[in-house]
């Protein structure tokens, strides 16, 4: 079992450390990368199966680091049953990728040193996962990090690319305080950084570091506050977003907290913020996403949406739920992600629905994958989302908890089911409305293939995955027919709704703008405010008390600049003299002279 | 009255009719009140000196202290009308803003 988990991992880090070689120089390393990848998949599937029909978990402890007083550091794998079913999922979804990015970055002469970052990313993601200290967990959390801010950037002559890059940095560093200030608790107050540790001994109050975990999650994965990085990093290349910012990086955020469940167990504090937190997330973006023009900015804000859906199962007090939702939705993001990577490709990359049309019959596979995946998402009954995202609605309709929340999250998903029938009415029906002189071709091989082998995990995944995993949580049995019906009930009116809004204003005149249509437009004016406004003021703020307020005000101003401007104000306006000096001094003197002489006459 | 004290008192008069009749530097008036200031000290340390009134005999130390700031303050409005100006003629101090 455990040498198997460990091979498939080191199977990982070979073309990594070949880099240096002559294989690197080849033009066959993507070939290599991708093989071993499927590899590492088909191998880390034994321990999976052992692990579906045992149900033994496993904790790896091999190297002992350092001892730094009374913290041991050590390597340790945790293999139990979140990173047991993740490892296979991430990995089959990569060599997928990997796949497709063979055929999308054909055309970059630097291919080679793109796979290898790639590859980077998923041994950082595989860390991050298998971790059992907080340590570990934090060199996983930091390394994905980087990698996304070298891949978002990896047309890094486009300004726009490199500006998003460092968006994504400084919003994944904020939510790093707070990682780092709940490792600080922890290292304090129970002396570990290990799960095993901490999850035994009994807290008291345990609201620090769960906020701090909360912030972090908020930063990774791109909640309401921290969002705007998740939309602007969608200026790297589609396998970039397909990997990262749809299945597997976005998604550290919510496994850190489903991580740390039996803590958040206990405290009702910590579930509502999350709740509430989550449920504001879904219904923002959701907003945000209806009005966009760009396919991969829909995608991004739909990844979002999915992300506070996920983050509001955590706050139902419902991990394994959440983590299930996790697991789906990688397969169908991915997808989708490289659909609209497929049709960019083919229209000579154009990124705007509104220059797309009509391709419904030249692109016959596209479209199907691209409506598959858009109804796996909306929770189309026995697709694969059907699984997790129909039993997290019907778990919170049935659970005690705040109505305002359910009834947002409600409404998000509803507004789901609109966005995507705005992208499949934009993308695939209707006459076309981009340049004529294109060629559309879909015939490779490798887009083909691994577009096909997302398009079967959509389909049966959620099956495969929910009638295999060992017993977790037990879901809701019997409720009203009404509650058990309202998310399906809210997806066809959803889809209902945009179909009708989109084919009644198909030949309308364009009028100008809503406010409205402004606000969900540019994303609810939030990156517009927040970027300018906070950093501008604290800098005036500081200038003005640095150097205007000590040195200019008092020492120049006060006494002597305002006692000289005060006495020349004053004599102007006192002062009703001409300046007729010798005259007045010429009648002083006529006056002394007869006044010595007239009064001389004493005697 | 001794000549003595008559011949300082008329140099004095003298500095006073240089003082209040000047023709266009301003500079001559604040000369004559140099002038006013030495003979007032000559007659009194004269006049001191001779009667042995010893009890004033630091009244004429006060008096060039005194004379010292007079000269000071007229120096200085001297330098800001030359600033304004470039000269010190006294056609100059009529009341316009300067």
């Amino acid at each position: 079992f455990t040498p198997l988990m460990l091979t498939a991992m080191f199977i990982l880090l070979l073309p990594i450390i070949m880099s240096n070689t002559q294989l690197y120089k080849n033009s066959l390393y993507p070939h290599y990368v991708k093989t071993t990848i499927s590899y590492a998949f088909i191998i880390s599937m034994i321990p999976t199966m052992m692990f579906i029909s045992s149900g033994q978990e496993a904790v790896i402890s091999n190297w002992h680091w350092l001892s730094i007083q009374t913290l041991k550091l050590s390597l340790s794998f945790k293999m139990d049953y979140f990173s047991t079913i993740f490892i296979p999922v991430a990995l089959f979804v990569t060599w997928s990728i990997m796949e497709f990015s063979m055929w999308y970055m054909h055309s970059d002469p630097y291919i080679n040193r793109f796979f290898k970052y790639l590859l980077m990313f998923l041994i950082t993601m595989m860390i991050l996962v298998t971790a059992n200290n907080l340590f570990q967990l934090f060199i996983g959390w930091e390394g994905v990090g980087i990698m996304s801010f070298l891949l978002i950037g990896w047309w890094y002559g486009r300004a726009d690319a490199n500006t998003a890059a460092l968006q994504a940095i400084l919003y994944n560093r904020i939510g790093d305080v707070g990682f780092i200030m709940a490792m600080a608790w922890f290292l304090t107050n129970s002396n570990a950084w290990d799960f095993q540790q901490i999850f035994i001994t009994q807290h008291e109050n345990l609201n620090i570091p769960l906020l701090g975990l909360l912030l972090a999650a908020t930063g990774k994965s791109a909640q309401f506050g921290l969002h705007p990085w998740l939309p602007s990093a969608m200026e790297g290349p589609t396998p970039v977003s397909a990997l990262l910012h749809s299945s597997t990086m976005v998604v550290a955020g919510v496994f850190l907290l489903i991580r740390f469940y039996p803590l958040m167990e206990q405290n009702k504090t910590m579930q509502t913020l999350t709740l509430c937190l989550g449920a504001i997330t879904t219904l923002f973006t959701a907003i945000c996403a209806l009005t966009q023009n760009d396919i991969k900015k829909i995608v991004a804000f739909s990844t979002s949406s999915q992300l506070g859906l996920m983050i509001v199962t955590i706050g139902i007090n419902q991990p394994y739920l959440a983590f299930l939702h996790i697991c789906t939705h990688a397969f169908f993001k991915a997808m989708l992600f490289m659909c609209s990577g497929s049709i960019i490709h083919s229209l000579n990359d154009e990124q705007d629905i509104r220059k797309m049309g009509g391709l419904y019959k030249p692109m016959p596979f596209t479209t199907t994958s691209l409506i598959i995946g858009s109804l796996a998402l909306t929770g189309m009954p026995f697709l694969t989302g059907f699984y997790s995202k129909d039993l997290i609605i019907e778990t919170a309709n049935t659970s005690y908890t705040n109505a305002w929340a359910l009834l947002i999250t409600l409404i998000a998903t509803s507004l789901t089911a609109a966005y995507s029938t705005r992208i499949m009415f934009f993308v695939l029906l209707g006459q076309p409305r981009f340049n004529t002189l294109n060629l559309i071709n879909e015939n490779n091989t490798h887009l083909i293939n691994s577009i096909k082998r997302l398009l079967i995990g959509s389909i049966f995944a959620g099956y495969l995955i929910s009638y295999n995993i060992p017993p977790t949580t037990i879901p809701q049995m019997t409720m009203p027919y009404y509650l058990k019906l309202t998310a399906l009930a809210v997806t066809i009116a959803g889809f209902i709704l945009a179909l009708e809004l989109n084919l009644a204003a198909k030949n309308l005149k364009f009028m100008y703008p809503s406010s409205l249509f402004k606000f969900s437009n540019l994303l609810g004016y939030f990156p517009i405010v927040m970027h300018r406004l906070p950093s501008k003021m604290s800098l005036t703020m500081s200038q003005k008390s640095a150097s205007m307020l000590l040195d200019m005000i008092w020492l120049e101003n006060v006494l002597p600049k305002s006692i000289s401007l005060f006495q020349m104000k004053m004599s102007t306006t006192v002062s009703n003299q001409k300046g007729l000096v010798k005259l007045y001094f010429l009648s002083f003197m006529i006056t002394l002279a007869l006044s010595l002489i007239l009064l001389n006459s004493h005697e | 009255m001794s000549m003595v004290y008559i011949n300082i008192f008329l140099a004095f008069i003298m500095s006073l009719m240089g003082l209040l009749m000047y023709r266009s530097h301003l500079m001559s008036s604040l000369l004559c009140l140099e002038g006013m200031m030495l003979s007032l000290f000559i007659m009194m340390a004269v006049a001191i000196l001779n009667n042995h009134l010893t009890l004033a005999s630091m009244t004429p130390i006060i008096l060039l202290v005194f004379a010292a700031c007079e000269a000071a303050l007229g120096l200085s409005l001297l330098v800001m009308v030359s600033n304004t100006y470039g000269t010190d003629y006294v056609q100059n101090l009529n009341l316009l803003q300067c």
